[in-house]
């Protein structure tokens, strides 16, 4: 909204009157931007875009890890060619977009209503808000502990309920169903309140005289939120989507904390697939090659959604 | 205003009350477990029993003192904090440039970062690993801090900068005609006017630095530099899991956070949803 304005501030003051001669002036203050950007982009280049490179020079040689360093001993295809014929890595990834798709469709449809709920609250709106931020501000490892205690199969309350309601008692995390089941729920809880504030600040911006019209045409309720809410919320909701999707891909956090990838490979992701790789068998070079695999997920995501990221900078007046 | 006819407390049983109340407890009851066992004696944590009886602060004490937790704690605080401060200071000078100077290609590195926002660490966790162990900085504060400082700069840079974008310009104008250096105007002019955004970019990137674990838990093993995150996670042995000690020392880990995250929930709130988002 702030951008929003400053963009009609923007149209209406023009551009800034600059003392002396204006292109000098402009030139001189574009220098200056490069020079305030210079840090942090020097910063983020060494740091991110660097090692993604390399990571993908390593996935492409055959990396030797010695006590003391490490060397990097000829191009090679094999690290690739080791993945693609590797069930491990098929089952990591069909894994990770499985509960990608899971929680991220569940997450929306539980946090649209409850941001449909709490836009019609009249009272405590802002109390709900704070404890909606609870999970999200939550220490990720802590909440995979919480649910591991949770489905315990010796004294964990799930498995108190699910006895009382004659399901049995299956060890939850130690079976494969079961556990990947268990850890969306954790996943749901922690972030579907997130889901929730984004589309409730979205339903909140929205114009308000679209609905004294369908009001006067005497549009039902759910024909109003499907038609005018729903279509109105697209931009928020693609956005919130494309996040959680592409933050998913990166999943690690839970199953290393709660199942450890396990029962077998049931809750390996392709985060938790090349942390094993790299770390524990200290296989460098595959483990690349599945890091960049994860990467190359992202990378798709995010140009297949790259009229999301558009509209995002195009929409601040850029 | 519909309800008015309805009297007493009835009043307040409505679909919207009930569904909100369904909310609460599905985020409160996870939450109130956590604090409940916190307080079991450490002897009736494998119980199912819903209170703890007799409360207990036995494993309190034995997170500080029969583990190491006190150490992580001070360890996440310091690479936390050193964290965000750079973060600020790099952020607010990129983020004025980029949402105030007249820069060419602009776009694209807007877009850059922000797809660099949502990269998955474990695709630089190799190459930063084995950089650092050439440098030996591994079991170091700066291990964690310099890549957290890089991998939480873009979205605050973007928070950053939509805040500018949103700063009267004639604010600015007033003092280049007054002659004083683009440094000079930000920080007496501009600054003072962004702070709502400074807030809200450092308790993002505070919480972010708080809660990461895949590169602390490669790069900081060692326990005299384990964050909280990291040393929760290795409290449990291979056959027993102290879950009295994993959540007293969660409680104490959740609370700063929760009430940093309270006190300043509008600016949370603001951050989440002026533009770039972010879990």
């Amino acid at each position: 909204m702030t951008a929003l304005s400053a963009d009609i501030a923007d149209k209406i003051v023009g551009e800034p009157k600059l003392v002396g001669r204006p292109d000098v002036n402009r030139k001189r203050l574009a220098r200056m931007g490069w020079i305030f950007t210079a840090p942090a982009l020097i910063v983020i280049a060494a740091v991110t875009i660097f090692p993604i490179v390399y990571s993908v020079v390593m996935s492409l040689n055959n990396v030797n890890v010695t006590g003391n360093g490490f060397s990097l001993d000829g191009f090679t295809f094999s690290n690739y060619n080791l993945l693609l014929h590797s069930s491990l890595w098929r089952d990591a990834l069909v894994f990770t977009l499985y509960y990608t798709a899971v929680t991220v469709i569940v997450e929306l449809i539980i946090g649209t209503c409850i941001a449909l709920v709490l836009e019609r609250l009249a009272a405590g709106r802002g109390w709900m808000m704070a404890l909606l931020l609870i999970p999200w501000s939550m220490i990720t490892v802590i909440n995979a502990e919480l649910w591991a205690y949770i489905y315990n199969g010796t004294y964990g309350i799930a498995d108190y309920i699910l006895n009382a309601i004659g399901l049995g008692s299956p060890v939850i995390l130690g079976t494969p169903t079961p556990a990947i089941i268990g850890l969306m729920i954790a996943d749901i809880w922690k972030t579907t309140p997130f889901v929730a504030i984004i589309v409730l600040a979205g339903l909140v911006m929205l114009p308000g005289d679209v609905y004294e019209a369908a009001e006067m045409d005497g549009a039902s309720g759910w024909y109003t939120f499907w038609h005018i809410t729903l279509p109105l919320l697209r931009p928020t909701i693609a956005l919130a989507v494309m996040f959680r999707i592409l933050q998913a891909f990166g999943l690690f956090d839970l199953p290393y904390v709660m199942t450890g990838g396990g029962p077998g490979t049931a809750t390996t992701s392709l985060a938790v697939l090349a942390y094993d790789a790299l770390f524990k068998n200290l296989a460098f070079g595959p483990g690349a090659a599945v890091a960049v695999s994860a990467a190359l997920l992202v990378l798709l995501g995010c140009l297949a959604t790259l009229r999301v990221f558009r509209a995002q900078v195009g929409q601040e007046g850029t | 205003m519909r309800n008015r006819k309805r009297v007493g407390w009835h009043r307040y049983v409505n679909g919207v009350n009930i569904a909100v109340v369904v909310t609460a407890l599905f985020i409160l009851i996870p939450l109130y477990w956590l604090i409940a066992s916190s307080f079991k004696a450490p002897n009736s944590i494998g119980t199912a029993s819903l209170n703890p009886n007799p409360l207990s602060g036995g494993n309190y004490s034995d997170a500080f003192v029969g583990y190491d937790f006190g150490i992580y704690f001070r360890n996440s605080v310091i690479v936390c904090i050193t964290a965000t401060a750079l973060v600020l200071i790099l952020g607010t000078l990129a983020g004025y440039a980029l949402g105030r100077l007249p820069m060419r290609g602009k776009f694209p590195t807007l877009v850059i970062l922000l797809m660099i926002s949502v990269f998955p660490e474990v695709a630089v966790i190799a190459p930063l690993y084995l950089l650092m162990r050439n440098l030996h900085l591994l079991d170091s504060y700066p291990a964690l801090i310099i890549p957290y400082t890089a991998f939480f700069l873009p979205f605050a840079i973007w928070i950053l900068r939509n805040y500018f974008l949103g700063i009267p310009k004639e604010m600015e104008e007033t003092g280049r005609i007054d002659g004083a250096s683009p440094l000079r105007t930000v920080w007496t002019i501009v600054l003072p006017q962004a702070l709502p955004g400074l807030f809200t970019a450092g308790i993002f990137t505070f919480t972010a630095c708080w809660t990461e674990f895949l590169m602390a838990l490669t790069f900081n093993p060692s326990n005299n530099y384990r964050t909280i995150p990291v040393g929760i996670a290795e409290f449990g042995g291979n056959f027993n899991v102290p879950y009295g000690t994993i959540f007293a020392a969660s409680v104490v880990a959740v609370v700063p956070i929760g009430v940093l995250v309270f006190i300043f929930r509008k600016f949370v709130i603001s951050g989440l949803t002026s533009g770039a988002v972010k879990g």
